[in-house]
């Protein structure tokens, strides 16, 4: 196999094409982490996705009405751990396993019907720039929509944390629910709003894979990316811009690694297959070692219920 | 424009305890009100009616004779009532501008003109771009103030305020809560302090289980007559007769104490050199970060420094864990009642039992002898009058003074021949720090030694038989308590020498 330059190029677009998921939900999760909230559902919440998104596209013929149906579909399922978490003031861990458990049966009750159909070929932007120019062409062009998305996310997340009042009031929320409660912020209501705001990007990262990635349904297809994307949140500090870097990392060594599998590296394969999140993790930690940025940037009500004095 | 603000009838009734019984109150701008009482009195519960945390049960809240709908906090700021709360209300995380700027209308550039405008009336003078858990506590609540200023308040309720300043930083609030009353501002000032009362505000209302028992100007009164309405009862007045006697027993002696630390919060401590006797309550004084902290510590067996010698009972102890120095019959009693001498979570018995000396029987074969330790924590209860008989209550919801009876008692039962105590009356109650005392005295009666490191003179004048001050973790000389007056002790705690 030569490494020419343009194979690069070609490498370094499916490496951007494999972190979208991992992107799109950790970026939703974090979020409604730093409001306070921990939903481990994310994998039940990304596979309720992807069947929706699947299920929908194949009933409508409608690409926009199945994105947009994944995303409603995390938002409806993202509710139930609101409502049990927020209103009901249940444990939040032990509710987002729930979620992950029920997302994950649920998916393959309704999915039933639609293992082996074939998917629909998702539309790319700036084909013809793809070919035209050599390396940088197949990384900036001939993505999905979506994926221009994902990686414009953790910037706008960024901003809106840093630079919007709404971010401030969710940053506050998670600092402490009690004081902002008392400065008259509604901490259910923002709680929610966070909940449901990431149940939609689990949703859409379900979606890019049975619309996207492999447009087709398979039984369990996230195949564990939800935990990858609940751990590169709090490997990267809750820090947007970590969480990419984080995500191009893990999606880039599982390429890489294949590729060596692939090869034949006289290294055992169970150690390559291991390598993304090893590596993911000991980047992160290294580039997160202030501990006086880890102390800002955490959410230090996370996980925890919040009671409202009466 | 003048303030009027008029409470009438108000109830609020928790589970088994009447927080709020029918209080009526009026208040006027241009004075400063204080509003009296022992822990548990009430006085929370009324200011959180006031700034809308909670809505009472029945009764109704006037400003200017416009009845006000108080349900939710944000109701009290639209009507102008801001409030600083005991435990402060601030986003640690956040800047100190993102905690201002958080329920701000206008923009950040014309808020920032704002704030600095009034750092310039009140010579206040903070970083607005630092996180606020860099700051000082008095730092804190400044910035909670502002919050409040940048609403131009008609009230301000301050909730015991000074429980968390230094004395300095406390004159400093002082000055400024006068400033704004001169400007019109009403304000309500919670507290327990008596001395508080009468050096800054006008008039006192004094509560008591949640009546409110007096109203009166505070020219009219002293600290005794406060004290009673206070506590509802005569407190007698205490005074230790002191014994000092040449020919008795060496019972502790440190030598060569000598602490180093890189931690620049930390004091050093410069060779210390003390000794206590049987029956005798030496009392260390100081202004608190003078190394009292590491004193303990190292009394206490948390720290062990090399080369300082610890005789207690004959014995060598300078190398034992705080564990194996109770089981010489030693006891402590930390500052910090929360984080330091019980866990809060745990429950009363289960914070009993982690006193687990030899002797108890606590645990066996590895196992929880927990009717032996319940046991043993009845006794506890009613021995140290701790205000409820109900073992398995979780100890969080102890006040101060409750809790502090708890964790002596809890000392004490092994019936030790050295207490160490650092600041055992902090931030309680007059009832209560008086029982406290009188458990101290008690104590040396009985012919056993305490050590008492504490900032408060009064209370060192009141129950040492010999007094020595720590400064900069230096030890001054050791003084008979007859001999020291309190005009010494502030001389040496401010670092000047005597004679």
């Amino acid at each position: 196999m030569s490494l020419d330059i343009s194979f690069i190029g070609i490498l370094i677009g499916s490496i951007m094409a494999s972190s979208v998921p991992l992107i799109l939900a950790a970026s939703g999760e974090l979020i409604t982490e730093r409001s306070g909230v921990l939903n481990l559902g994310v994998e039940g919440m990304m596979i309720i996705g992807a069947i929706s998104g699947f299920a929908l596209m194949v009933i409508t013929d409608n690409l926009f009405i199945a994105i947009v149906g994944s995303m409603l579909s995390g938002v409806i399922i993202s509710l139930i751990f609101g409502f049990l978490t927020q209103s009901l003031l249940t444990n939040h861990v032990a509710t987002g396993l729930a979620l992950t458990i029920f997302g994950i049966g649920l998916s393959a009750m309704l999915g039933k019907n639609f293992v082996g159909i074939p998917g629909k070929e998702f539309p790319i932007l700036f084909s013809s720039l793809r070919e035209s120019i050599p390396f940088f062409g197949p990384i900036l062009f001939g993505h999905s929509i979506v994926l221009y998305f994902a990686f414009a996310l953790p910037f706008l997340t960024n901003y809106f944390l840093k630079k919007t009042k709404l971010g401030l009031v969710v940053r506050a929320v998670g600092d402490s629910p009690v004081s902002a409660s008392n400065q008259g912020i509604n901490v259910v209501l923002v709680r929610y709003c966070c909940i449901l705001y990431g149940g939609a990007m689990c949703g859409l990262a379900g979606a890019y894979l049975s619309l996207i990635y492999t447009p087709q349904w398979i039984e369990n297809m996230t195949a564990g990316r939800g935990w990858i994307a609940l751990a590169l949140v709090v490997f990267a500090t809750w820090s947007p811009i970590k969480v990419l870097i984080g995500a191009l990392i893990f999606g880039g060594i599982t390429i890489l690694q294949l590729h060596m599998q692939a090869i034949g590296f006289r290294i055992p394969v169970q150690f390559l297959s291991a390598l993304p999140y090893l590596m993911t993790i000991i980047v992160l930690v290294v580039i997160s070692r202030d501990s006086r940025k880890i102390k800002l940037n955490t959410p230090t009500s996370l996980g925890r219920i919040f009671y409202k004095e009466k | 424009m003048a303030t009027d603000l008029r409470i009438s009838n108000i109830s609020k009734i928790y589970p088994g305890c009447i927080a709020n019984d029918n209080v009526s109150l009026q208040f006027k701008s241009g004075k400063i009100y204080a509003l009296l009482g022992e822990n548990g009195a009430g006085k929370s519960t009324l200011v959180k009616i006031l700034s809308g945390v909670i809505s009472p049960d029945n009764g109704e809240v006037f400003l200017n004779e416009k009845n006000l709908k108080l349900s939710s906090p944000l109701d009290a700021k639209k009507n102008k009532i801001g409030m600083v709360f005991q435990h402060f209300n601030l986003f640690e995380t956040l800047s100190v501008f993102e905690n201002l700027s958080i329920d701000a209308t206008e923009d950040n550039k014309s808020l920032r003109v704002r704030i600095n405008e009034i750092f310039k009336k009140y010579n206040f003078s903070i970083d607005l771009d630092v996180p606020v858990l860099n700051l000082s506590a008095g730092q804190k609540q400044k910035v909670e103030i502002i919050r409040c200023l940048l609403r131009s308040p008609k009230v301000l309720i301050m909730d015991e305020p000074t429980s968390v300043l230094t004395e300095q930083e406390t004159e400093e609030l002082f000055i400024s809560l006068k400033k704004f009353c001169e400007e019109g501002i009403l304000i309500i000032y919670i507290t327990h302090k008596l001395k508080e009362v009468l050096s800054l505000c006008d008039e006192v209302a004094v509560m008591r289980k949640g009546k409110v028992v007096s109203v009166s100007q505070t020219q009219n009164e002293k600290v005794e007559t406060l004290a009673n309405k206070m506590v509802g009862q005569k407190l007698a007045k205490i005074k230790k007769k002191i014994n000092i006697s040449k020919n008795k027993d060496e019972i502790f002696k440190v030598k060569h104490l000598n602490f180093y630390s890189d931690d620049p919060f930390e004091t050093n401590l410069v060779n210390l050199n003390f000794s206590v006797k049987k029956g005798e309550c030496l009392g260390i004084a100081g202004i608190s970060g003078n190394g009292q902290n590491e004193l303990f510590q190292i009394l206490s067996g948390e720290i062990i420094t090399p080369d300082t010698s610890i005789i207690f009972r004959n014995k060598e102890i300078a190398k034992l864990n705080p564990k194996q120095r109770r089981e010489y019959l030693m006891a402590f009693s930390p500052e910090d009642r929360i984080s330091q001498a019980a866990v809060p979570e745990l429950k009363i018995y289960e914070n009993v039992a982690l006193n687990n000396f030899k002797s108890s029987n606590f645990f066996e074969k590895g196992l929880v002898n927990e009717r032996k330790i319940k046991e043993h924590s009845k006794k506890i209860l009613s021995d140290f009058s701790v205000n409820t008989d109900n073992v398995e209550l979780k100890s969080q919801f102890l006040s101060g003074g409750n809790l502090q009876k708890l964790i002596l008692g809890r000392e004490l039962i092994t019936a030790p021949e050295l207490l160490i105590c650092y600041n055992p009356t902090w931030g309680l109650d007059v009832g209560a720090i008086n029982y406290i005392h009188e458990t101290l005295i008690k104590i040396n009666d009985q012919e056993k030694s305490t050590i008492l490191i504490s900032t408060d003179t009064e209370e060192l004048l009141k129950l040492s038989d010999r007094i020595a001050v720590i400064y900069k973790g230096k030890l001054s000389k050791i003084m008979p308590s007859e001999e020291v007056t309190p005009e010494k002790l502030g001389l040496l705690m401010g670092g000047g020498s005597i004679d």
